[in-house]
């Protein structure tokens, strides 16, 4: 078993340490790094962005390339959160609290160096756990019946929904909408088009890259533009990135839990960085020796949220490497680009696919190597990054978009697709609908009409068999009680003032 | 009055899709719980769909107050001025004959944009997407070049601080940029300069 995972590693390390492969993870890492840094652009909208130059890539150097922009954007989003009070990304947050007051104290290096260190120890421990549970749950999965494809994905979209912000019931609404987009183009079964209107362009269905786009690209430009600039000045001097021997004792425990709790609530669909972040801070001061020193600059609370955030960014492709299933928006754009490369992600994708399999998961450990390269002694060039006014950035975003958008299908009509969706976002935002749930319907929707029409064919028009089937029914039950437990008024507040910052 | 207006609206989008869904889907064959035709799958999300819509409307009768953010009455005309002046654009290009394809859409949907931007706190949406319409517009036949500069040109306008010097200099930065990106490195089919000089 062991030898087994040295082999497919060793395998997996020819494969991302080809020469193209780990130039485009370095290319990868440095973008992620800078939209880490940078606020108001984060990884899906980047992402999205980037989603057309990587089609002329082969598969593998693609996804190598956009998973070392997630992973790289967790990175990034903590050396603004220390060193300015301002979260590069959402999984950032938490480590304002301690990690900006440490560099108050002068201690910037200190939680520079605690985040890198303890990010890349997460990291190697999380690919490892993702090599290793990737074939188990594949083997898994392969028992799968369509039914119980269809309720584990319902399971998946229910949960997503149930961990969004805001009401549980607009994030299924939503989930819902992407669901009923993903049904336009052509009917996989019988040919027929379905709400097409009769334009050739929709008969493969809505953009992917045009959706993304306009939904978390264009509406983000736009938001930023209404929220007046604010910026922080450096608070100090970076200092030294040593950490005493009094600190890395108080680090380490800490890095060793937030790698465990990271890892396991990045498998949960929904879950992913800025939870476990949170969830991490949260369990540092209740365990802590120092609970009298949170708030004002403890140590723990950098380490912890910041190894829990990047475990979970690479524990969160276990879903989608073995199951198929995107866990949150990020995972559901990777789909897109499995899928437009001709890849169908699921269970089969380990034999069908070993080299994009293993090379991802081996190029997860060279991108967080990568990144402390990176991170730690270029942190001067990336603080120097921010001075860039947002008013010379949108329009570069924008004309990124634009062309990347047409030139997935040479067509105009991908341009105007963007232009709709972006309206569309807008006036979600302005509605506190979510658009990460939809992104994910969008994504599955086609996926669970073709497993409910299988399995409902098999069963004969029996729709107890999602009941009788025993895993089908444990998903539905456990998809039940996700969802029961978020309407309850006490739960959900506490859920609320979780995710609220 | 603990109304939730948000919510309101959002239940209604839901309920208003559910509908035009439902409605549309009477094309499509619905075909039987053993044997799905094209229309059973939509029809279930649409159900769902209005269903939750209907929930979501009465939650928000009681989750409140959560106002939208107050409008201006120049704001509150600009919405219907940019859905007039979407389908003026539309139905002009038509009328003119000398467009074909989707450039018909492209003049709507500036058009659009622009009549939304009338009102100054829909300058940033307005404009930005003025700015992709643009694109649209002149990619096909004046070239990539031309078209980076428009569009940024008129998204620039979304942001008061923009000065001309500094707006040409991003224009000259991102047509390097994007001619190398691209057209160097990744070599996608588009003119790049104006189609009536190069032929």
């Amino acid at each position: 078993m062991i030898q087994e995972l040295l082999g497919n590693l060793a395998f997996g390390l020819s494969v991302a340490l080809t020469f193209e492969n780990i130039l485009f993870c370095f290319i990868g890492c440095v973008i992620g790094t800078a939209i880490g840094v940078l606020p108001g652009i984060g990884p899906v909208a980047t992402i999205s962005l980037l989603l057309p130059i990587t089609f002329g890539q082969p598969a593998t150097t693609a996804i190598i390339m956009l998973a070392g922009i997630y992973y790289g954007s967790q990175y990034g989003g903590s050396t603004t959160a220390i060193l300015l009070n301002l979260p590069g990304e959402v999984s950032a947050v938490v480590t304002t609290i301690e990690g900006y007051k440490m560099a108050r104290r002068g201690r910037a290096g200190a939680a520079l160096a605690t985040a890198a260190i303890g990010s890349f120890f997460a990291g190697t421990v999380a690919t490892i756990f993702v090599a290793a549970s990737g074939p188990l749950l594949t083997e898994v999965a392969l028992s799968f019946g369509p039914a119980d494809y269809f309720s584990l994905m319902l399971l998946g979209l229910i949960i997503s929904a149930v961990l969004a912000q805001g009401s549980v019931m607009k994030a299924i609404g939503m989930v819902t909408v992407g669901v009923s987009l993903g049904l336009v183009g052509t009917d996989v079964q019988t040919g027929q088009q379905r709400f097409t209107f009769g334009v050739p362009e929709l008969s493969d269905g809505l953009s992917f890259a045009s959706l993304a786009m306009g939904l978390f690209g264009i509406s983000e430009i736009i938001l930023n533009l209404e929220r007046p600039e604010s910026r922080n000045a450096l608070s100090s001097k970076v200092g030294s990135l040593w950490l005493t021997k009094a600190e890395w004792k108080r680090a380490i425990p800490s890095i060793l839990r937030g790698t465990m709790l990271g890892s396991a609530l990045g498998i949960l669909p929904g879950g992913g960085a800025a939870l476990s972040a949170f969830g991490s801070y949260m369990m540092e001061r209740r365990l802590s020796k120092y609970k009298h020193e949170f708030g004002t600059g403890a140590i723990e609370g950098v380490a912890g949220p910041e190894s829990a955030n990047n475990a979970a960014s690479q524990t969160s492709f276990i879903p989608l490497l073995t199951l198929g299933i995107p866990g949150n928006a990020v995972m559901a754009l990777m789909v897109g680009a499995l899928i437009i490369q001709g890849i169908q992600p699921g269970p089969r994708m380990v034999e069908a696919q070993p080299e994009l399999f293993w090379g991802l998961i081996a190029s997860m450990w060279v991108g967080n190597l990568m990144l402390l390269v990176i991170n730690l002694p270029m942190i001067g060039i990336w603080v120097k990054l921010l001075q860039v006014p947002y008013k010379f950035m949108y329009p570069s975003i924008l004309v990124f978009i634009a062309i990347g958008s047409y030139s997935i299908n040479n067509n105009v009509f991908d341009v105007y697709q963007v232009l709709a969706f972006g309206i569309l976002g807008y006036l979600f935002s302005k509605l506190r609908m979510e658009p990460a749930p939809l992104l994910i319907g969008f994504v599955l929707g086609p996926m669970m009409e073709e497993h409910l029409r299988r399995a409902m064919l098999l069963s004969r028009g029996d729709v107890l068999v999602f009941v009788e089937r025993p895993i089908s029914a444990t998903l539905l039950a456990i998809a039940a009680l996700a969802l029961i437990t978020m309407l309850l008024p006490n739960i959900r507040k506490k859920k609320d003032a979780a995710l609220a910052e | 009055m603990k109304i939730n207006t948000k919510d309101l609206l959002a239940g209604g989008i839901f309920i208003l899709l559910a509908i035009i869904g439902l409605w549309l889907n009477t094309d499509h064959t619905l075909g039987d719980a053993r044997r799905m035709g094209p229309g059973y799958m939509p029809m279930l999300a649409f159900l769902v769909l209005g269903g939750l819509g209907i929930a979501v409307i009465v939650a928000g009768l009681f989750s409140g107050p959560d106002p939208l953010a107050s409008w201006t009455r120049l704001e509150m005309l600009a919405v219907p001025i940019g859905i007039v002046t979407f389908f003026l654009g539309y139905y002009a290009s038509e009328a003119t004959g000398l467009f074909t394809g989707w450039y018909s859409l492209g003049w709507g949907a500036l058009a659009g944009c622009l009549g939304l931007s009338v009102a100054p706190g829909w300058r940033p949406v307005g404009l930005v997407h003025a700015g992709l319409a643009v694109f649209g517009l002149m990619l096909e036949d004046l070239g990539l070049m031309a078209s980076i500069a428009g569009c940024t040109a008129v998204a620039a306008l979304a942001e008061t601080q923009h000065r001309v010097k500094g707006v040409i200099g991003m224009i000259l930065f991102l047509a390097v940029l994007c001619y190398l990106v691209f057209i160097a490195y990744l070599d996608i089919r588009v003119p790049v300069w104006p189609v009536f000089l190069t032929q």
